[in-house]
């Protein structure tokens, strides 16, 4: 079969359907999202019933942000195809994107049926039951993966979400070892032949600890770095340079590293989120809070500058709405500022937004009662950050690096969370045992801030 | 070749070939003694002139100008010519040939002089300025190049240069003159140093009683005072000397309107036809107090339609455009946050922000009630200072910001808050006791950057008001704005959306002691605004009884809005509401400009 791709034009250009099919998928595994935008608006219009460039022009919307237009799409061609296990599979991922988790579970459900021998299929459906919080479905259908493909990594560490959230963590901290394998962990640990430390003593300064992951886990397994000492005296860490200031106050290290290079004589190594797992981890043994402070100049300096800066009178609220948009979980856990609403019409608050990166431009848009001074421009790194919070009443902030910072220097914070948080928030609980300073907000719904909001500013 | 024209004549419409107009080489012009040979011709071409007979007059010098154009007085009367004509590209260009030619310095003087009289005439003063600044140094001890200079400085907003050069044509002169005293009262009067600027104005007005534009500046003077029914009579027995006044009259109005005297304006005004574009927005304003909607709007479009006729101006945002553009690409957090800053001086300014009409005047006039503040208006604005980084730096503004990271240029921040600093003493802005002087300067909202470099820590406070009444009050004000965007409602709201965004760019990037205020809340209670922004820039005071009266006694200087100071009043808040529901098309036009702020400012949740 050949198709038109360029149907309204004088130049009318015929290819064959499946060269047609294979360049429009080429083109979004490429990320060429325009192009493949146009590419399947053109087919489309040649061919508007064909189920697999309808399916293709779906993803390709997706990726681009128009949610509706996909789902519309997908749907369209999974109802011209209901055999075909591939559509459902691709639409599950899609309902968990726009928070549709009932749709997302039929969705997937019917993936499985219609291909009970996909592993991915069942690594999909995975996911929707984590989303809706039924953990132990999520964990038996994420088994039910690896019955299929016992390598598949992302099923083994769906596997260690889910039993780490429902707090299950010795089990846990194994499956999650494979985060390693995940595509998006390579270049994290040193191409090397040593092994990985297995808790084992060591001669000083033999051991490298590598602060793999984000900035808010290497805050939170920060602490078991002084465990770690104990048993491999002076061991050089490796991290990065945001960090080198925050970790560099832990007792027991060697040296800090920045760059691989550095990293000479070393006999065995062990990620920083590997740590839990070797101390035996439990909710009963977690190291306690308050192993980082902030710099007492700087912070003598910051509550100078906000004493000159804020309205007196008033309580003080720093505020956090947007974590790093890269992210795998950043659409579940950011918010647009303007979704603090309730907070902006207290008259007895100032809000100090301690926010980073490119969101800080929402500050620009704000015009609510309550003052707001955007730090974020100021802040040159988390030391700033970690000095301001001493000079604050409260931060309220989501789910990411500061709110571990705020814990680890014991700042009184409200973190609000998604309906299935990360699996070290745990479940049914305003507290957290990593630390006490934080009060915890949860999603009621799926996707819903609203109620979240209005709880947390009630309580400030 | 083009030489312009197809039968070789300049384009500018001197009648002069291109090639010995526009186009010229100057490197070929003949020499100083070939030119003198057509000395006597020249003089026959002036007194030709002089005895108002141009065609002949023109004929000559077009002939001498053939043969020499840069023979001096041929141009000079061709230049003549053409300004009695209206020909005014041809005159600006044979103008600016004259004051540019080789001579004696007096001669210079004289021609520089003249051709920026000729552009003050037209109200061109920053065009102005290069030829007045060269008569002066041509001739430093001409008075008259001093006064004319002292014009176009005062006319630019630069009044401390202004003055000075006023007060130096003063005494090179060694007498009192009236048209200079004149001037230099109204140059006072703009500093808001209203005391003396009448004084001067009684003085100027013994000596030539016969300058009605100096009697409507010494009415507009007592007017700014508070003391209206003095103003007034002044108006009426100038009036009465010089009836056809146009200027005088329109101050009546203006009088009237300030006084809510909507019918006599109107009366005063006379039938719309023979009405001038500021005489028919008067008109419109008046028929809105009188809440007469529809024939409000009609005159002021009239009014608008007049201006684009005459003048061709329509809202020209290229500029601005490509000036938000640039500062975006300068001023972000990563860039600013390490260049250096001033330290503290012995005053904080209090920037009010707001688009003109948002009620920024009403809120400095509040402020001006307490104890500590001063009214700094307009007086010297960062504006100025951006340029003259540009002097003290290398390089373009606001690029060459980034040269202060290297060496001493360290200290420029200080250097240029003293240069902001140094005006507000001079005129009695920053006396003692004054804690917070108000700087309410339009072309803030473009300089935030630069702001937070000098005054990294003074507030900057925001009056908002909803968009569609902003585009509706100064769609009816005589004001020029920048990028002619008071043209219609179209440029307005554009020219609007333009400041909301720069205003937001700079929120977003930059850590700023900002508090956002609404005009609406305002004008409703004043006391819980007013002590809202108290509270915010870290001022304990009580508010006095009466506070939203707006009559407490104010020191001087007093910025010139204080002429329209009147009690709180709200008859002006969502005033749009009614005229949208007399002419339900009207801000269509404008509403997919607009509504996307009137969203983003809170004012779609209010209920509007």
């Amino acid at each position: 079969m050949n198709v038109a791709v360029q149907p309204l034009g004088p130049d009318k250009v015929v290819m064959p359907l499946a060269e047609a099919l294979n360049k429009l998928a080429k083109l979004e595994q490429a990320n060429k999202l325009a192009e493949a935008d146009d590419l399947a608006a053109r087919m489309l219009a040649a061919m508007p019933e064909h189920p697999h460039i309808l399916q293709l022009a779906g993803i390709v919307s997706y990726r681009n942000g128009r949610v509706a237009e996909a789902i519309e799409q997908m749907e369209k061609s999974e109802a011209l195809s209901p055999e075909t296990a591939l559509y459902p599979r691709n639409l599950c991922e899609v309902y968990r994107g726009a928070g549709r988790l009932d749709d997302a579970l039929r969705a997937g459900q019917r993936a499985v049926q219609l291909a009970p021998e996909d592993a991915r299929s069942h690594f999909n459906l995975a996911l929707i039951h984590y989303e809706r919080l039924e953990l132990d479905e999520a964990v038996r259908v994420a088994e039910q993966a690896l019955s299929l493909d016992p390598e598949f990594a992302e099923a083994h560490f769906e596997k260690a979400e889910a039993l780490l959230l429902a707090g299950r963590l010795k089990e846990g901290w194994e499956s999650y070892e494979w985060r390693f394998k995940l595509k998006q962990a390579e270049g994290m640990l040193p191409k090397t032949e040593k092994p990985q430390w297995q808790g084992q003593a060591m001669e000083a300064g033999k051991l490298l600890i590598i602060g793999d992951q984000g900035f808010g886990d290497c805050v939170q397994f920060g602490r078991f770095i002084p465990w770690a000492a104990l048993l491999a005296p002076q061991p050089v860490v490796a991290c990065s340079t945001e960090l080198l200031p925050l970790l560099s106050q832990l007792p027991g290290i060697g040296k800090i590293i920045t760059r691989w290079d550095d990293a000479l004589g070393y006999e065995a190594y062990i990620p920083l989120s590997g740590l839990p797992r070797l101390a035996g981890t439990t909710v009963d043994n977690i190291p306690p809070s308050g192993y980082l402070a902030p710099n007492p100049e700087l912070a003598a300096c910051w509550g100078r500058r906000l004493e000159r800066l804020t309205p007196k009178g008033k309580k003080r609220i720093a505020l956090v709405w947007a974590g790093r948009p890269t992210h795998k979980n950043d659409k579940k856990r950011s918010l647009k500022l303007s979704q603090f609403a309730p907070l902006f019409a207290r008259d007895d608050v100032v809000i100090l937004t301690v926010q980073k990166g490119d969101q800080i431009a929402q500050a620009g848009g704000y015009y609510g009662h309550a003052p707001l001074i955007n730090l974020g421009p100021e802040i040159e790194d988390f030391l700033d950050t970690m000095a301001i919070l001493q000079h604050v009443d409260r931060l309220l902030t989501i789910d990411t690096s500061v709110a571990h910072l705020a814990g680890a220097s014991d700042v009184p914070s409200s973190v609000i969370l998604p309906y299935a948080p990360d699996w070290r928030w745990m479940l049914n609980r305003g507290d957290t045992p990593w630390y006490p300073s934080l009060r915890l907000y949860r999603q009621s719904e799926p996707y819903k801030w609203e109620d979240v909001i209005r709880r947390v500013v009630a309580d400030l | 070749m083009s030489l312009g024209t197809t039968d070789g004549l300049c384009s500018c419409g001197s009648g002069l070939r291109a090639l010995r107009c526009c186009q010229a080489d100057r490197e070929q012009w003949p020499g100083q003694d070939a030119v003198t040979l057509l000395d006597e011709k020249a003089a026959e071409a002036t007194r030709l002139f002089n005895k108002k007979e141009h065609s002949e007059a023109e004929a000559l010098a077009l002939t001498i100008l053939d043969a020499a154009p840069n023979q001096r007085a041929a141009l000079r009367v061709l230049f003549e010519v053409r300004n009695a004509q209206r020909r005014i590209k041809a005159a600006d260009a044979l103008g600016a040939r004259l004051a540019g030619l080789p001579g004696p310095p007096a001669l210079r003087a004289l021609a520089s002089g003249q051709y920026a009289q000729y552009l003050v005439g037209q109200g061109r003063h920053a065009e102005a300025l290069p030829f007045a600044a060269a008569a002066v140094k041509a001739a430093p001890k001409v008075a008259q190049t001093h006064h004319v200079l002292g014009v176009v400085f005062t006319e630019t907003g630069a009044v401390l240069a202004g003055e000075r050069h006023y007060r130096q044509a003063l005494a090179l002169l060694g007498r009192e003159d009236g048209m200079v005293l004149g001037n230099l009262a109204w140059n006072l009067k703009l500093q808001g140093r209203l005391s003396d600027a009448e004084a001067l104005y009684e003085k100027a007005l013994t000596l030539r009683p016969d300058n009605p534009r100096g009697v409507g500046g010494r009415a507009q003077v007592i007017f700014t005072k508070g003391e209206r029914a003095r103003a007034d009579a002044l108006l009426d027995e100038a009036l009465a000397c010089w009836p056809q006044d146009r200027m005088l009259r329109l101050l009546k109005v203006m009088a009237d309107l300030a006084c809510q005297r909507p019918q006599a304006a109107l009366e005063r005004l006379g039938p719309p036809e023979a009405q001038m574009p500021p005489e028919l927005l008067a008109r419109g304003r008046a028929f809105m107090q009188l809440g007469q909607k529809q024939e409000a709007i009609s005159a002021i479009a009239a009014a608008r339609m007049t201006q684009r006729e005459r003048t061709g101006k329509v809202y020209q945002p290229a500029a601005l455009l490509a000036r938000v553009a640039r500062d975006e690409a300068y001023f972000t957090a990563d860039r600013v946050r390490h260049l250096p800053r001033a330290g503290t001086g012995p005053f904080m300014p209090v920037f009010l922000l707001g688009f003109p009409r948002a009620g920024s005047s009403l809120l400095e006039q509040l402020l001006a009630q307490l104890p500590g503040f001063a009214s700094g208006d307009e007086t010297a604005p960062v504006a100025e200072l951006a340029r003259a980084a540009e002097g003290l730096l290398s390089g373009g503004y606001p690029e060459c910001l980034d040269e202060m990271l290297v060496g001493e240029a360290a200290r420029v921040p200080n250097q240029l808050r003293q240069m902001y600093e140094a005006p507000r003493q001079k005129i009695g802005l920053a006396r003692p006791g004054v804690q917070f002087i108000t700087d309410r300067a339009a072309s803030n909202v473009w300089h935030l950057g630069l702001i937070k470099l000098l005054y990294p820590e003074a507030p900057v406070i925001h009056v908002l008001r909803h968009p569609y009444d902003l585009v509706l009050s100064n769609i009816a004000q005589d004001r020029k704005l920048e990028g002619d965007a008071q043209a219609g409602l179209p440029g307005l709201a554009q020219y609007f959306a333009l400041h909301a965004r720069m205003i937001r760019h700079y929120r977003g990037q930059l850590t700023l002691r900002y508090l956002p205020v609404r005009y609406e809340d305002l004008v409703m209670d004043p006391d819980a605004v007013v002590s809202r922004v108290l509270t915010f820039i870290g001022m304990e005071a009580a508010l006095p009884s009466g506070f939203a009266l707006n009559n407490r006694p104010v020191a001087e200087p007093l910025p010139a809005h204080f002429a329209g100071r009147e009690a709180v009043h709200r008859r002006s808040a969502w005033r749009f509401k009614d005229y949208q529901a007399a002419m339900p098309n009207l801000f269509s036009e404008v509403a997919p400009v607009l509504d996307p702020w009137v969203r983003e400012f809170g004012y779609e949740e209010r209920g509007a």
